[in-house]
């Protein structure tokens, strides 16, 4: 089996705009949709992933629960900074299974990627993977 | 150890005491507002509320909203998204317990389907004398609107705890149910 979770390739979730510490950020990119990083109330959400070294990313994918609306931004600096906007998406409702998304970026390079949940379909919403393709 | 964040709406009609109850929520009972002034826009207090036994707690975004009819409108645009609802009325006004039922349906509106917890509150309990209405008849009402009912007295700085803690909980056991369905959901 090919691993190839973010976190395996040194990709960190540098900031969460919620914490239970059952269910920490670093769930996202653990490549495994059992874990997950869930809000714990009111909206926006966010968390931004730190990619070891710049990166050319043609898609990222989301599987994540009750999220309805979701905006991505990126930067090329070492800081989690200035941000310039790249796409929003909004998410079709499930119930009883995850929502998977594969969004395209359009080989956008980055070193952050900045996720901004804006609403959700519930109080609380919850990410349990996130991927990039190159 | 968790921290959950709650945007709660402190409705009702204008005078039965919402601002009172909002400062003796924030001042931990310490403050009670003499002279009335009416509010005329929207005001946010946040309290932070420790859930009894367990290492968690809820930040409440407290927003005490006009409650004078030709204001309402203009304030709803400011609710936001609302996580929990506190109702007020005055229990020496008959008046302010009927149009609860008024103010439930503004709120369910608003919320559109989303599940918002709450409670009712009588306030002024300690003007006994004036009392125009009876604890069996709100807490009946209360429970057919899925709401908790309490009586406190801004005033006397009765109770005043109790509506806080019984919003915190209530929210408290929606993230867990949540976190137990996600728990269980199935791949996608």
């Amino acid at each position: 089996m090919i691993d190839s979770s973010l976190s395996s390739l040194g990709a960190k979730v540098v900031v969460a705009a919620s914490s239970d510490e059952n269910h920490p950020p670093e769930n996202i990119i653990d490549g495994n949709t059992k874990t997950f990083w869930m809000s714990t109330g009111m909206f926006p959400q966010e968390f931004i992933i730190r990619f070891a070294e710049p990166k050319k990313i043609s898609a990222v994918t989301v599987d994540s629960y009750n999220v309805k609306h979701l905006k991505i931004e990126k930067n090329t600096s070492q800081n989690a900074s200035q941000f310039e906007s790249v796409t929003e998406k909004e998410f079709e409702h499930t119930e009883g299974h995850l929502q998977s998304n594969a969004i395209s970026l359009n080989g956008s390079s980055a070193t952050h990627l900045r996720f901004i949940i804006t609403t959700g379909y519930d109080h609380f919403v919850s990410v349990h993977r996130v991927n990039v393709q190159n | 150890m968790v921290k959950l964040r709650a945007r709660c709406l402190l409705a009702g009609d204008a005078a039965v005491g919402k601002s009172a109850l909002s400062h003796m929520f924030h001042s931990d009972g310490t403050l009670f507002q003499k002279n009335y002034s009416m509010t005329t826009g929207v005001e946010l207090l946040m309290k932070c509320v420790n859930i009894p036994e367990t290492n968690d707690s809820v930040e409440l975004y407290i927003i005490d909203s006009a409650g004078k009819e030709t204001l309402v409108e203009a304030c709803e645009k400011m609710w936001g998204e609302l996580s929990l609802l506190c109702l007020v009325f005055d229990l020496t006004s008959e008046q302010s317990f009927a149009n609860c039922s008024g103010w439930m349906e503004r709120v369910r509106a608003h919320c559109q389907g989303l599940q918002v917890p709450g409670v009712l509150v009588g306030n002024k309990s300690d003007l006994s004398a004036r009392r125009e209405v009876q604890a069996s008849v709100a807490q009946e009402w209360a429970q057919s609107q899925g709401l908790e009912y309490h009586e406190t007295s801004a005033r006397e700085m009765e109770n005043c705890d109790a509506p806080l803690l019984s919003l915190a909980r209530a929210f408290h056991s929606l993230y867990q149910e949540r976190r137990e369905t996600i728990q269980n959901l199935s791949p996608g």
